[in-house]
Order: C-alpha cells, then structure tokens, then sequence
C-alpha cells in the first residue's frame, strides 16, 4: 500500500520537476563535482582539465539519452507502457556498445 | 573513501529527467530501470575516465583534457557522441 503512496508522490514530483526543467536548461546537466568523484575513484588518473569534467559530462547525458532510446524500443515492442529493467537487459544483450556495462547492473 | 557504489551514483532527478526526454511522452519508466539506468551512467564514467586517461599517457600527459574524452569515444564504440562534444567544446572556447 505503501508502494502507491510513494508511486504517485513520485508522479506529481516529476510533473514538478518537468516544469522546472523547462524554466531552467541547466538544471539537465549533470554535477562536476559528482563526475570528477568517480573520475577521482580510478587510481590511474592524476588530473583532468575542468573542460575533459565538462565533456565528460556532457558525453554521459548522451549515454543516458542513447540507452533510454534503445530501451524503450523493447518496451513498445512489447506494447508496455513501462520501461521495465527487461527492457534495459535485452538490449544490452544485442549491442555491442553496451558490453562494457555485463555484470555491473547486478545489485 | 567510498566503496559503496551509491555513493558514485548520479542524482536521480537528473538521470530521470534525461531518460524521460528520450522515450515517448506516454511512457513511464519502472523504479528498477531508473536505477540501472543511473547506475550503467556512473560505470559509462569510469570506463570512459579510464579509456581518455590511455589516450593522456600515451601523449605523456599526465592531466585528461577535452580531446582525450572525445577520442576515448571512438574507442568505446560511441562514435556518434563525437561530433556533438566537439561541438560543445567549440562553443565553451568561443
């Protein structure tokens, strides 16, 4: 019960959220410091350019956006209108551009 | 020093927002696929950060600069990513 609850609590935030977005293009981008966090996690890496953080960035919302769009075909092939984690696997399954990412969703 | 991957996790609203932009406005998207979604995100940066560290060492840099993260693109098999970081990165230097 508490599962509806928290679904359409995330409805009307989302609505909200979209709203916000519309007034304020940067709030799509994605934060540096978050970005130069992970950066930071490889021991190889000594120092990257705040452009090569911003790049970077910017090449990760890509990624998102590529990822959804191939997802979402699955799910329309289906004739849900859920993009489900199946969704997600099956597609990670054909391309090869994802294979990088086998083994890492398991949580 | 943060071992969980949480923590190295982007926020959520973000992550939304873009996935939301790139599927048809009537479809929703399930909590489970927002967190892998987010999740393959942060791993796209690591792998990425270690593809365009390659390309600094074997210039004998030891910082990662713009140019680096774009050729790692290619390296990823994302070449389609290229052409609008480069111009993105023209825009930020004019």
């Amino acid at each position: 019960m508490s599962d509806v609850e928290t679904q359409s609590q995330e409805l009307q935030s989302q609505e909200s959220e979209k709203q916000a977005a519309n007034d304020n293009e940067k709030l799509f981008r994605l934060p540096l410091s978050r970005i130069k966090s992970i950066m930071k996690s490889d021991p190889d890496v000594t120092l990257a350019s705040q452009e090569a953080v911003i790049t970077l960035a910017k090449a990760t919302e890509l990624f998102i956006h590529s990822l959804s769009k191939d997802a979402v075909i699955s799910t329309l092939n289906s004739k849900r209108k859920t993009l489900q984690r199946k969704d997600l696997d099956s597609m990670l399954d054909t391309k090869d551009c994802y294979v990088f990412l086998e083994g890492t969703l398991d949580s | 020093m943060a071992e969980r991957p949480e923590d190295l996790n982007l926020p959520n609203a973000v992550v939304t927002r873009i996935i939301k932009d790139a599927i048809p406005e009537n479809v929703n998207i399930s909590k489970e696929a927002r967190l892998a979604i987010s999740k393959a995100a942060s791993v796209f940066v690591l792998y990425a950060t270690s593809c365009s560290n390659n390309f600094a060492v074997k210039s004998k840099r030891k910082t990662i600069n713009a140019q680096d993260v774009i050729n790692a693109m290619e390296d990823m098999e994302f070449e389609q990513f290229m052409e609008p970081l480069k111009k993105c990165l023209e825009g930020t230097q004019n």
